[in-house]
């Protein structure tokens, strides 16, 4: 197997655009080829992340994107996993990379659905569920995490307050990310008195519905070596599935695929979670940052909240978990996150973090899901 | 085969399949066993009874859920076995009216999904 290396990354601002969805692609995707120092005749395969592209009237992204980026004769193809999307994607090009298939490939995952407005995004998110027990009786995403969250809270010593925390902590990282959607500081207060949108979630336990796009060039370490001295190598990439629907889990706090991913990625990098400097982790929700963490090994089974209470998930805590702000704060496109997690551990360990560096980090993980957590990636990056 | 699931489902039931190879238990709309792979699987039939496992309040429905809202969506536990079915409960506009272990059950299909009621 090939070493793998993240060569270069770019990311549009996420939020509200204007711009296509053809358009964020693209600025996303030249940012990563000007961040890697390649010329776009190099890449020899793309990889497009994306779920609701026929709300922007584009799908078949693929030859699109690599029409526009001059480079039409080269492969590529479009990869949905509800929002999960982007890190499976990344994973697929990381295996043909690894495999020796190609030498260098650009991975890139947008969405552009803003403008469809609530109505239009609850009801079409609601599809990415087992929309036969699920989205069909009435069950929104905020719904399916709000059913979690309550099954947490009453399995462990935990409050409404305590999530809250998370979502306090988030918004603080997103105020240092220019390209975060909610650039906002909030108080617990601020969350326990906004709109209940699936009790017993409210609406800054939920991240936003954004717009965006991230891309990076994946490449082999020979490829690397040649282009650049500041890159970071994939040193673990692993993949996991859950039941499709919450009832088909035995406990409904906790969720499989994240465990079988991060196992499967913990053993290829030959580290353990104690080894993890930060964590891009997939915050949709307040509880799902908790249960994240717990799943991942960062802390046990019901103590995630205390981790969060005791700052240990802070920018400057033991773990620094989400430093871009998260899903939460950063927003969630949800073709893009995944990769857009990738571009934030890429800049954290090339120096290129600025106010929101974590101290000393060599080796960050991400971790993204799609649905409920039905299916899964981790990946472990370290910097050179 | 979701058609007979669906079927049970309106006169209260639940359509279970049991693997006859390891008798690992599943809701009909399950093709091969989860524990073991095998195909074969004879019926069961189970009373749609049950108690909330857990659930959510919906005060932000997604489309054809508006003329219900709020309304609760449910993850009930089926009496007397492991297995667990979700569903629409509607009429539910606070926790307080919806303990977790409360006693509830199936009472149809339509348009809403499952429709389950408390006992």
């Amino acid at each position: 197997m090939e070493k793998v290396c993240v060569l270069g990354a770019g990311s549009t601002k996420y939020g509200k655009l204007d711009d296509s969805i053809t358009d964020i692609t693209i600025q996303a995707s030249i940012g990563a080829i000007e961040s890697a120092g390649i010329d776009p005749k190099e890449i020899q395969a793309g990889y497009i992340s994306n779920v609701f592209g026929v709300a922007d009237k584009q799908v078949h992204l693929g030859p699109v994107i690599m029409s526009n980026l001059g480079i039409p004769e080269k492969p590529s193809l479009s990869i949905e996993s509800a929002c999960g999307s982007g890190s499976v994607s990344f994973r697929e090009a990381f295996a043909n990379v690894a495999a020796g298939f190609y030498d260098a490939v650009l991975v890139a995952g947008t969405e552009k659905v803003t403008h469809t407005g609530t109505e239009w995004t609850t009801t079409y998110f609601s599809y990415c569920s087992d929309f036969f027990y699920e989205g069909g009786a009435g069950a929104s995403f905020p719904g399916l995490f709000a059913s979690m969250a309550r099954a947490y809270l009453n399995e462990f010593k935990a409050t409404e307050e305590d999530l809250a925390a998370v979502a306090v902590k988030n918004h603080e990282n997103g105020l240092l990310n220019p390209k975060a959607h909610l650039r906002k500081k909030i108080s617990i207060d601020d969350v326990m008195k906004s709109a209940v949108v699936a009790s017993p979630l409210k609406l800054y336990d939920c991240c936003p519905f954004s717009d965006g796009a991230s891309a990076v060039i994946l490449c082999s370490e020979k490829f690397a070596k040649e282009h650049s001295k500041n890159y970071v190598n994939v040193i673990g990439s692993g993949r996991g599935g859950s039941p499709a629907t919450l009832q088909g889990r035995d406990h409904m706090t906790t969720i499989p695929s994240t465990k079988l991913a991060a196992q499967a990625a913990y053993k290829m990098a030959g580290i353990t979670a104690k080894d993890i400097d930060f964590a891009e982790v997939h915050d949709c929700f307040t509880i799902a940052e908790v249960v994240d963490t717990e799943d991942l090994g960062f802390f046990e089974k019901g103590a995630g909240v205390q981790a969060v209470r005791e700052g240990r998930t802070a920018r400057n805590g033991d773990i620094p978990i989400n430093p871009s702000g998260g899903l939460k704060a950063k927003g969630h496109p949800i073709g893009a996150t995944g990769v857009g997690q990738v571009v934030e551990v890429f800049e954290q360990l090339t120096g290129k973090a600025g106010e929101r560096t974590v101290k000393d980090a060599k080796i960050g993980l991400t971790h993204n899901f799609g649905a409920t957590g039905a299916s899964c990636a981790v990946h472990i990056f370290q910097g050179v | 085969m979701k058609q007979e699931f669906v079927d049970a489902v309106k006169s209260g039931k639940v359509l279970a399949k049991k693997c006859t190879k390891c008798s690992h238990l599943h809701l009909a709309t399950v093709y091969f066993c989860q524990n073991c792979g095998a195909k074969g699987f004879e019926n069961e039939i189970l009373n749609g009874t049950g108690t909330v496992a857990t659930y959510t309040i919906i005060t932000v429905p997604p489309a054809g859920f508006e003329k219900y809202t709020p309304y609760a969506w449910v993850v009930m536990k089926i009496d007397d076995s492991e297995l667990r079915v979700s569903g629409f409960l509607g009429g539910i506009g606070s926790p307080s009216q919806l303990p977790m272990g409360s006693r509830i059950k199936i009472t149809g299909y339509d348009d809403r999904g499952i429709l389950l009621e408390k006992q």
